[in-house]
């Protein structure tokens, strides 16, 4: 049906896919499964034409085919289920039914919509305006809309976040018709049970390579092994620390914001504590820190920071909590603006301001954090390195909490070493240090404990020196161990 | 080719722009200026002026118009009457005209700060109330007359015998030419048809100003629906624009037998000729020959002229200041009264005559005693008999 | 040495980029004057004879220049804030209803002087009063500040013109021309032969000179800049992106406010319904064309006052329709968005 055969995708130096090979047949369901970063998003954006290959060979029903434009896909009959429904909100079911169609004939579209809802058991009003449906109702109509519109090869971006357990299990039931029908499934999922449950073979995708093709049955373990990076056991993980005065206490809090929200987590984090938060992206950590650090306000449950609860307000994040987040451009510098200017507004100091005002302190703040540029450079021409540098730069003395996203993202083994050096010495014997990552190696290897995040909840949550890759990553995939550890 | 040809004359034009200041641009006798409050191609108000504008070219030898249009503030930021004024002097103009009631404070001041230029200023009454020197003079057409003549067609038409008037905002002015068009119907309904003058309804709508301002004015064309569906079957406009008409068009279409008269400019029907009864329009070519022939022979000093119809030929440009065009919709026998009626006008008929009285019930006119100029021009009440707000 | 070659470098990019959107601007108008059968150069001179060749004209150049500089500053703050003010119209309007509330109950027997600078004291909390309603609508309702501006813009039009028609009619004949004229003694001074007040023009430069400090040379005005360029990234540096959005907010249209207490105290005499006159939109696009910076703001104004008040040639010299100076303008400020947009599109692919 499909074939992919030696797929390259470079952005400027970075490989973003290296010789992808991919081979699914006609009435079957392939899982793609890898870890943040693996190339998923890359390879799907390849195959829906919405960017172009560097290299490599696509055949369609053994057809050499071109597919350089979403046009091409969609000729093709290629459909993409994307995790937030492609959808127009305002219109009816039956207006999207018919978008995108050439001819416009409302009678016949709606028998048609009738025909397919009844086939897969899906309840669709026409006439509902689609903002008031579900996210699982509005996939069902996206799912009905591409075939519909003659799609035989669909591809599913982790289609079962966000939908209750019924329409999960219309939706398998209906992924099973298509695939007896003879179209081709493509599941993009980090679900390993939903790949054991749904998939003749799956494709494990690492740092943009096929780490690993497998048939049914699979073997978990060996899947789990090819998804995240084997590594030596790590040289003697931090230790753990016990008894400080708590830092940051979270009691039942939830929150809205990433993909599944957080949903009553219940957290204390003590003096002297380097916590590491682990899990698939959107699973919690990221608004847990927000929550934190006071960004974003919960929705319900109390939070205890440093033993007082938490207001929210952004002065007091200034002094005793600083907030590091990943996206350092987009959340955490001002584009546009100086290194000096930003030294200027990360601390206080005089009203008025010449160009020479905090000079003297941007110069020595560069210095002793070995970032390559000038007061005056602005900070998008800033490596990522030396913008991660910039932030711990600005983290004033006396700060007791340390919230970070991801802090050697985008880093060189030298930075990334460099930075936790920074970071372990500025721990505060009252303080911890609270950092999410995606890294299993970056965890094991800094952090004393490690908080396990999986659909919103913490699902795991022990010493690092207690646990090891093989339960990380089972816990990161939603496979909880039994064992209490912790 | 031809561009080089114009970037030629360019040239040669700019060089003539450069001459040095002060030197009029242009070598006439007699440059005068004028000011439009809207543009010069309106189909109304401001278009009259600048066809008069025009024809003093050729009526007054020597005359040349220099014209600035769409003076006001909205379509001109910032910029000022006394600004405008400056700069047409530095020109050369002579006399300056305001065609609109809003200059009034700007042609005041510029006529404070040049002495030595003469000014006309349309609408205003600074003549009268000494606000201003003698180089600024008033200019009106005696529309009262025109409204007469509105009323008169209207009470000959109207089946119902109820007549609506669409009013602007309620002033001294407005009430006139509101009274005027109620005599005229009177006069048409118990002098010439016969009928009980207590039969004869005449209904005043304000909707607060000249034209439409959404969320501030009353809208023009839900009152006129309305005053047809409440049974008025002719709606004179006192208003600038034509919505009344244009009502009264879609009704005619629709198979009711209703009428509309406009107001303002000659060639008003043609929104809906078949529902207009006729328009009274102004004229500006006497005003402007005897003022600014005046000023051109040396004779000017400062007047209040208030000019009205030439009965001899009421719709001569030439002569009547006041004019009034007959609509497709007149019939005949009417046409034929109303130019019995006009001639009567002539004839020294004024319908501001004795008894009449106020529409508080108070006395205007005793028996036999006619309005003086000054009693019309300030009329502080609407007349008994009509239907609607005097303040 | 090495600075001196940035700066060097740094000063033909700014002068490059100017010679590029005038070239580009006049050439799209020459264009279009040739297209129409008009030469370019007729036109030009006519403008500049109506403009700059008698002080008597330059100073009405300048008392449209007054009202201009005065809302592009108060945008420069809202624009630096990262919030567009498109309610400028409504600010000015308040600002000059403001002025009038005083200034047409007389002098009281109070020094002129004492009066004036009052009123124009009120017309610019006036203006900061409305401006901060669209920054609050903003905050706490969530309004998005370009339709809540547009809304205000709105209401203002709407209270201006009751005022005018109702209870500050003039006396006898309520008009569209506006209330009643200030007595003599409450016009600000203006000189013979002059067409604007000096107090006035003062006030205009150190206000400008007031919003280079206070946005060049300021915490405040770092501040406000860092809210712009990052509202999310504000929070972590304790700085709180909707009280300075706000801040920015009330300074803007206190500005505005102020310009439209000049205009009803030295150019009008009085409140009159357009007073406004599309200034707050014309300082849009000053702004706009002066790519957000504030030194070339005093210059771009006198430019645009040049063509508003050099365009009345047009119609009489040339019986052209002195749209044409809008024309110009538009084509300035879209060949400054297409230059500016080009250089960081360029800047972009390296």
């Amino acid at each position: 049906m499909i074939e992919l055969t030696n797929i390259h995708k470079t952005f400027g130096k970075v490989h973003a896919l290296t010789g992808v090979n991919l081979k699914a047949e006609a009435g079957t369901i392939h899982g793609i499964v890898g870890e943040n970063g693996a190339g998923k998003s890359t390879l799907m954006k390849v195959l829906t034409g919405f960017i172009g290959r560097s290299g490599g060979e696509i055949l369609f029903q053994g057809q050499k085919v071109r597919l350089d434009s979403p046009k091409d896909a969609l000729r093709l009959g290629i459909g993409m289920l994307y995790q937030e429904p492609l959808d127009f909100p305002q219109l009816s079911v039956l207006d999207n039914f018919m978008a995108g169609r050439a001819v416009f004939a409302p009678v016949e579209a709606r028998t048609e919509l009738a025909r397919l809802a009844a086939t897969f058991g899906f309840t669709l009003h026409p006439d509902n305006r689609v903002e008031e449906l579900t996210i699982g109702e509005r996939q069902q109509l996206e799912l009905l809309r591409l075939i519909g519109d003659g799609a035989r090869l669909l591809i599913l971006d982790e289609p079962t976040t966000g939908i209750s357990k019924e329409q999960q299990d219309l939706l398998f039931t209906a992924l099973g018709k298509l695939k007896t029908d003879g179209a081709t499934i493509l599941l993009v999922s980090h679900k390993l049970e939903e790949i054991d449950l749904l998939c003749d073979t799956v494709t494990v995708l690492r740092h943009g390579r096929v780490a690993a093709t497998r048939q049914r049955p699979f073997d978990r373990d060996a899947l789990l092994q090819a998804m995240f990076d084997s590594l030596p056991e790590p040289q003697a993980p931090p230790e753990p620390k016990r008894g400080g005065i708590p830092v940051l206490e979270f009691e039942k809090v939830t929150g809205s914001g990433g993909r599944s929200g957080l949903q009553k987590v219940s957290i204390t984090i003590r003096a002297g504590e380097v916590v590491g938060l682990a899990g698939i992206d959107g699973s919690g950590q990221g608004i847990f820190l927000k929550i934190a650090c006071g960004l974003v306000p919960p929705e319900s449950g109390r939070i205890l920071r440093f033993g007082a609860p938490l207001q929210g307000k952004a002065k007091e994040t200034g002094r005793t909590t600083v907030f590091l987040p990943a996206d350092r451009l987009g959340e955490g510098l001002f584009p546009g603006m100086t290194v000096r200017e930003h030294h200027l507004l990360a601390a206080p100091g005089s009203a008025l301001i010449t160009s020479a005002t905090g000079l003297t302190v941007s110069r020595r703040a560069i210095a002793t954090h070995s970032i390559k540029g000038q007061p005056e450079t602005a900070v998008e021409d800033l490596s990522g390195g030396n913008q991660q540098r910039l932030l711990l730069s600005f983290i004033p003395d006396g700060v007791r909490l340390i919230l970070m996203e991801n802090p050697t993202r985008g880093l060189d083994v030298h930075s990334a070493a460099w930075t936790w050096r920074h970071l372990h010495s500025r721990l505060h014997a009252d303080g911890a240090i609270v950092f999410a990552s995606p890294d299993l190696e970056e965890l094991m290897s800094q952090a004393s404990r490690i908080v396990v995040f999986y659909n919103g909840k913490i699902v795991l949550d022990t010493p690092t020196r207690a646990t090891d890759y093989q339960r990380l990553s089972r816990a990161i995939t939603g496979q909880i161990d039994p064992v209490g550890t912790c | 080719m031809k561009h080089i040809g114009i970037l030629l004359q360019a040239l040669v034009f700019s060089c003539f722009l450069l001459c040095p200041a002060g030197s009029p641009l242009l070598a006439a006798d007699y440059p005068f200026g004028l000011l439009l409050v809207g543009p010069a191609n309106d189909h109304g108000w401001s278009q009259a002026h600048f066809e008069a504008g025009q024809a003093m070219e050729k009526v007054l030898p020597g005359a040349k118009m220099l014209y600035i249009d769409k003076v006001n503030p909205a379509d001109r930021q910032g910029i000022t009457i006394p600004m405008l004024v400056d700069d047409l002097v530095s020109k050369g103009a002579k006399l300056i005209i305001g065609n609109s009631d809003d200059m009034k404070d700007g042609i005041r001041e510029a006529a404070a700060m040049h002495p030595e230029v003469q000014f006309i200023h349309i609408s205003g009454d600074d003549a009268i109330t000494g606000k201003s020197g003698v180089n600024l003079s008033n200019l009106m057409g005696r529309m009262e007359y025109g409204k007469m003549m509105a009323g008169f067609v209207a009470a000959m038409t109207s089946q119902t015998g109820k007549i609506a008037y669409l009013g602007p905002l309620i002033n001294a002015e407005t009430r006139r030419l509101t009274a005027a068009a109620y005599l005229g119907a009177r006069y048409a309904w118990t002098e010439v048809l016969k009928k009980p003058a207590a039969d004869l309804k005449f209904k005043v709508s304000w909707i607060g100003f000249w034209f439409n301002i959404p969320g501030v004015t009353s809208d023009p064309t839900l009152v006129t629906n309305s005053l047809f569906d409440a049974g008025h079957d002719v709606v004179i406009s006192g208003i600038d624009t034509t919505e009344a008409l244009v009502v009264a068009g879609q009704k005619k279409k629709d198979g009711k037998a209703v009428w509309a008269i406009p107001y303002d400019y000659q060639g008003a029907c043609a929104s809906a000729p078949d529902a207009c009864l006729g328009v009274p329009y102004f004229n500006w070519i006497p005003g402007y020959t005897k003022l600014i022939g005046e000023a051109i022979s040396g004779k000017w000093k400062q007047q209040f002229l208030w000019l009205g119809p030439d009965w001899q030929a009421i719709n001569n440009p030439a002569t009547t200041t006041i004019g009034f065009m007959p609509g497709n919709a007149l019939g005949d026998s009417q046409k034929q009264a109303l130019t019995e009626f006009q001639k009567a006008l002539a004839g020294g008929l004024n319908l501001f005559t004795g008894p009449l009285n106020f529409q508080d019930g108070s006395s205007f006119l005793k028996a036999g005693t006619t309005a003086t100029d000054d009693q019309v021009w300030n009329l502080p009440q609407l007349l008994l008999g009509m239907d609607g707000a005097s303040k | 040495m090495k600075t001196l070659v940035s700066l060097g470098h740094f000063l033909y990019n700014r002068t490059a980029t100017m010679i590029l959107i005038a070239a580009l601007a006049l050439g799209a108008v020459s264009l279009l004057l040739l297209t129409l059968g008009i030469a370019p150069t007729t036109i030009a001179v006519a403008i500049a004879h109506g403009s700059i060749f008698s002080w008597q004209k330059f100073s009405h150049v300048l008392s449209l220049w007054i009202p201009l500089l005065l809302c592009s500053c108060g945008l420069l703050f809202t624009f630096r804030a990262g919030l567009w003010n498109i309610g400028v119209e409504g600010q000015i309007i308040c600002g000059a209803i403001a002025a009038t509330a005083l200034l047409r109950e007389g002098s009281f027997g109070l020094p002129p002087a004492l009066i004036l600078t009052l009123a124009l004291a009120l017309s610019f909390f006036g203006g900061g009063l409305w401006g901060s309603c669209a920054g609050l609508l903003k905050n706490r309702g969530g309004v998005n500040e370009i339709f809540g501006g547009l809304g205000l813009n709105f209401v203002a039009q709407g209270l201006i013109l009751w005022l005018i028609l109702g209870p500050w009619k003039r006396a006898g004949i309520a008009s569209m021309s506006g209330t009643d004229m200030f007595v003599k003694e409450l016009w600000m001074y203006t000189p013979p032969g002059w067409r604007v007040a000096p107090a006035a023009l003062l006030l205009a430069l150190a206000t400008f000179a007031l919003t280079a400090f206070l946005l060049g040379a300021t915490r405040f005005g770092l501040t406000v800049k860092a809210t712009g360029n990052n509202p999310l990234a504000a929070r972590l540096y304790a700085i709180h992106p909707e009280r300075t959005g706000l801040a920015a907010m009330a300074i803007g249209g206190g500005l505005a406010g102020l310009a439209g207490g000049l205009q009803a105290a030295c150019v009008y005499h009085r409140l009159l319904p357009p007073i406004s006159s599309g200034y707050g939109y014309l300082a849009l696009l000053v702004v706009m064309l002066a790519n957000y910076r504030i030194a070339p703001v005093p210059a771009i104004c006198l430019f645009f006052a040049c063509l508003a008040a050099g365009s009345i040639q047009l119609p009489i010299v040339l019986q052209l329709d002195s749209a044409l100076s809008g024309v110009i303008q538009g084509a300035c400020v879209v060949s400054a968005l297409l230059v500016h947009g080009l250089q960081k599109r360029h800047k972009g692919e390296n």
